[in-house]
């Protein structure tokens, strides 16, 4: 199934990644080959079948009790940032 | 400590290892000192491990003998040393998970295994290489280094836990974990010769797994026996409130029942799996596959015909599913919080420079395809079919193992190819996990086990498949063919080259 650039330029940008131009023609033939060979699934007759979306064993996930619990780590948190100003994690301008 | 008395403590087994610093026989200290001594030997040749560890794990060792003078209980894991794949967070330590992206990160929590791993008193020894965001079959996509199969060093140790697989298998270390999404312990563990475990998804909490997949992740050991095996499960498994998935249901595994004869138990055989992978399965695995059958029948098993209908659509609906839950996951990696961050302009150009240059190839071809996937106008084509299809799948194994006790598969088309043999080329990569993928889709418990060698001296695993939450049960089975072929106890060359003289 071809894939044209433009399309690989939309998708990645949906996904805030930048691909180098130099690459896009490159990704646009992978991924057209994996999209034909992920086709099959299309001939196969899926009507009245219910998806998984996780394989839970038919038990609802378990939640824990909803109860504060202390997490002390600002600063541990904090300490792994690019960028940081004071308590905050610092990002450019947004507006 | 001679060269001759590290080598016995390497070669043993972490069962005998726990059960001689519970004694008093060895030190926990000596233990940590003997597979230190032979990573510094083999581990740079072979490139397993991104950060190792070796000051916190002699203080850690030197914490257990300290335990065990004061007269307290020791764990199951007593001063046993074990590697942690890169994605699994340990307070304090690098955790890149072989991406750039997370260049310099240090968690500041130790994962729900790692706790466990403790308080049983093991003594982590490092972070072994893997793919990138464990995405790959090979180890070939770390950003860092390509990690060589203890075996042949021109060969891969297989993916994405490849460090953690060769470094059990070169006796670095006697026990690992990995992380297995869609056969990322069980295939490394067939290209290392030995084995590894896929447990039941929600038998082992992720918190602290760094996500892949969410649906398919999950944490599993790598080992040099059956045994060694369910001893390591049995310490990491278990409900934790911080992975909702996580499951209370998972049942000890009692290590003497596993040396129970397997007479009257029903082997399963999905026969035409074998013929899906067409020209591409080589000869030496299914004479493997076909030996073992005859093995399991000369040890009383009743091998019973069941078919997996589906199990043909499974890769093409894993190279859906789960691209599209990595570019969901992989979306926090945004130069904000941990990790590099490139500068450009605005917030946005931030994000795109940061994502842009911090993630590989590889990474990069599964956050566009799943984020295709996911998109406008193609979901239901695409995500919903596939979840479908993962539905039917699943049925087809639940079907067998009605009919069947464990399922046998092979784990692998092929074994151990060479390193660059197949890294131009996404698709023929995704084809190799043809076997491993449908019991990840299906979330029920899968083991690669050393079977065989090939004629040229690579290991040769197959896969046990169970019933969900019955580890033990396919663990049995492979013990009662670990009894009449011992094909983990072989030793690499590298592992008994003289000293300094490996190449």
């Amino acid at each position: 199934m071809p894939i044209d650039v433009s399309v690989v330029r939309k998708i990645a940008a949906l996904a805030r990644l930048r691909i180098e131009p130099a690459e896009e023609e490159r990704y646009a033939r992978d991924l057209g080959n994996i999209l034909g060979f992920v086709e099959q699934l299309q001939a196969l007759d899926v009507s009245g079948i219910e998806p998984t979306s996780q394989v839970t064993e038919g038990a609802r996930p378990a939640l824990r009790p909803d109860e504060v619990c202390p997490s002390d780590a600002r600063d541990e948190a904090l300490a792994g940032a690019p960028e940081r100003d004071g308590d905050y994690f610092k990002v450019p301008q947004v507006v | 400590m001679s060269a001759a008395e590290n080598r016995s403590i390497v070669l043993e087994s972490a069962e005998a290892l726990a059960a001689s610093v519970r004694s008093g026989a060895r030190s926990a200290l000596e233990v940590a000192r003997a597979f230190l001594a032979q990573a510094d030997r083999t581990a740079p040749k072979l490139e397993t491990y991104l950060h190792r560890m070796p000051e916190s794990a002699l203080r850690d060792a030197e914490a257990v003998d300290r335990k065990r003078a004061a007269g307290e209980t020791l764990g199951p894991l007593a001063g046993v040393p074990i590697a942690l794949k890169d994605n699994i967070c340990v307070r304090g330590v690098p955790t890149t998970c072989g991406s750039k992206i997370l260049e310099g990160y240090r968690p500041p929590y130790d994962a729900h295994v790692v706790e466990r791993l403790r308080s049983a008193d093991a003594v982590l020894i490092g972070k072994t290489n893997c793919d990138e965001f464990a995405m790959g079959s090979s180890t070939e996509n770390s950003a860092y280094r390509v990690t060589k199969n203890p075996w042949d060093l021109d060969r891969v140790p297989g993916g994405s836990s490849g460090g953690s697989a060769a470094t059990v298998a070169a006796r670095e270390a006697p026990l690992s974990l990995g992380s297995d999404t869609g056969g990322s312990v069980r295939q490394p563990a067939a290209f290392c010769g030995v084995y590894g475990l896929k447990p039941t998804y929600g038998a082992v909490s992720r918190y602290g797994l760094v996500a892949f997949a969410s649906s398919l992740d999950q944490i599993g050991p790598f080992a040099r026996s059956a045994r060694d095996t369910a001893l390591v499960q049995n310490v990491i498994c278990g409900r934790d409130a911080r992975d909702t998935t996580s499951r209370a249901d998972a049942r000890p595994i009692d290590l003497e029942a596993l040396e129970k004869e397997i007479t009257g138990l029903r082997v399963g055989v999905p026969r035409a799996i074998l013929d899906e992978a067409g020209d591409g399965l080589a000869p030496s695995i299914r004479a493997s596959f076909e030996a073992a059958i005859s093995a399991f029948e000369r040890v009383g098993a009743k091998i019973v015909d069941v078919a997996l209908p589906h199990a043909k659509y499974a890769i093409a609906t894993y190279y859906l599913i789960a691209p599209a839950e990595a570019s969901s996951n992989l979306a926090r990696y945004d130069g904000v919080r941990y990790g590099v961050r490139r500068a450009d302009g605005d917030l946005r150009g931030m994000y795109e420079a940061t994502r842009g240059a911090g993630f590989g190839r590889e990474v990069k071809r599964r956050i566009l395809l799943g984020t295709y996937a996911l998109s406008a106008g193609y979901y239901d084509a695409y995500y919903l079919r596939a979840q479908k299809v993962r539905t039917l799948i699943r049925k087809d194994f639940l079907d067998a193992l009605a009919a069947a006790d464990s399922l046998l598969l092979p784990i692998t088309p092929t074994p151990a190819f060479k390193i660059g043999e197949k890294t131009d080329d996404p698709l023929a990569m995704y084809l190799n996990d043809i076997f491993s993928i449908p019991a990840s889709l299906a979330g029920v418990p899968a083991l690669s086990f050393p079977a065989s060698f090939d004629a040229a001296g690579l290991p040769i695993g197959l896969q046990l498949v169970g019933r969900p939450f019955d580890e033990g049960t396919m663990l049995r089975v492979a013990r009662a063919y670990e009894r009449e072929h011992d094909a983990a106890s072989r030793v690499p060359a590298i592992v008994t080259a003289a000293e300094g003289g490996a190449r």
